[in-house]
């Protein structure tokens, strides 16, 4: 079975058409989805500016990145299921638009910076916090985290303009 | 309603005008809704407890501003675009009425209370507004394309 035809049995699921076809729970899911990166964008904002030492400059990086994950997390799952379902109920469409794969491929980079940057930088924000200047990795892992989340937003926006060719 | 016509608009004259709009405007509601809602979650209890809801208050008031003032700017621009189609939007109007009160309301009660540390049960209450008014914004901008 080869991708498209995945997406093509995703997109004529039940509740992918009753999904789609329902003029209330399509956009009810998608505001929720831009109401997650309203919440919790603003948080990883915060965490790498703060990390870039522009932000709340009078709090620990522990503080900032410990007191934040938590929530960070439960928007992640928030906007990340909101999203799954919206790129469900429209499979096959997604499937032949490349800003929705440009955005798939930014969200692995993100797993792929948490697996680079989570255990010298999140995890080890009190030796940071020690440290008389903000160590380089840090700073590029911030960096990173920001030009990322930006382009998936970027991206994730654009998915909406792309007119599919017939 | 406007003598105006949208086709000579420069935004509608170019692909990628509008949707950068948009994500200006997404990033600007990141910075300020994001940074409002942190107080408002420690004003809940929820929340950045290490802190009192005055320090998160004046350390990230800047930073809302700029998130704000970045939405006021792309907002009114992207409304440019088609001004007569927005204003006989319901949803576009119960965004401009419920905006407007959350503006309000964030710089009168809520900057007022959260800067005192309130007790526990008020903060709940003007945390909890606040959060409900942004995000009531929030969805009624995204239904402007639905209604």
């Amino acid at each position: 079975m080869s991708l498209l035809a995945i997406f093509q049995w995703l997109q004529s699921t039940e509740i992918a058409t009753a999904l789609r076809e329902s003029s209330y729970a399509y956009p009810i899911i998608m505001a929720s989805h831009l109401t997650g990166m309203a919440l919790f964008g603003g948080m990883i904002l915060m965490t790498d500016l703060r990390i870039l030492g522009v932000v709340m400059r009078g709090y620990s990086v522990t503080d900032v990145v410990g007191q934040l994950r938590l929530w960070k997390r439960i928007g992640l799952v928030l906007t990340a299921g909101c999203g799954i379902f919206l790129a469900w109920s429209k499979a096959e469409f997604y499937y032949h638009n490349p800003f929705f794969w440009t955005k798939m491929m930014l969200l692995l980079l993100v797993a792929v910076h948490a697996l680079i940057f989570r255990r010298s930088v999140y995890n080890n924000t009190a030796e940071i916090d020690r440290a008389p200047i903000m160590p380089t990795n840090a700073k590029v892992a911030a960096c990173l985290s920001l030009a990322l989340w930006v382009g998936i937003v970027s991206a994730g926006r654009l998915i909406g303009y792309y007119e599919v060719k017939p | 309603m406007f003598v105006y016509d949208p086709s000579t608009n420069p935004l509608n004259n170019n692909d990628w005008a509008f949707p950068l709009l948009e994500i200006i405007h997404i990033t600007g509601f990141a910075f300020s809704i994001g940074t409002i809602a942190i107080v408002d979650l420690r004003l809940l209890g929820m929340g950045m407890r290490h802190q009192s809801p005055a320090q998160l208050l004046k350390d990230t008031t800047p930073w809302t501003l700029v998130g704000l003032l970045v939405m006021l700017m792309s907002g009114p621009l992207i409304f440019s675009s088609d001004p007569n189609m927005y204003l006989n939007n319901s949803s576009f109007r119960f965004k401009m009425g419920a905006l407007l009160i959350a503006i309000i309301y964030n710089y009168t009660i809520h900057r007022k209370v959260a800067g005192s540390n309130p007790a526990p049960m008020l903060g709940k209450l003007v945390g909890g507004v606040s959060l409900l008014l942004w995000v009531s914004v929030v969805f009624a901008g995204l239904f402007i394309a639905f209604v």
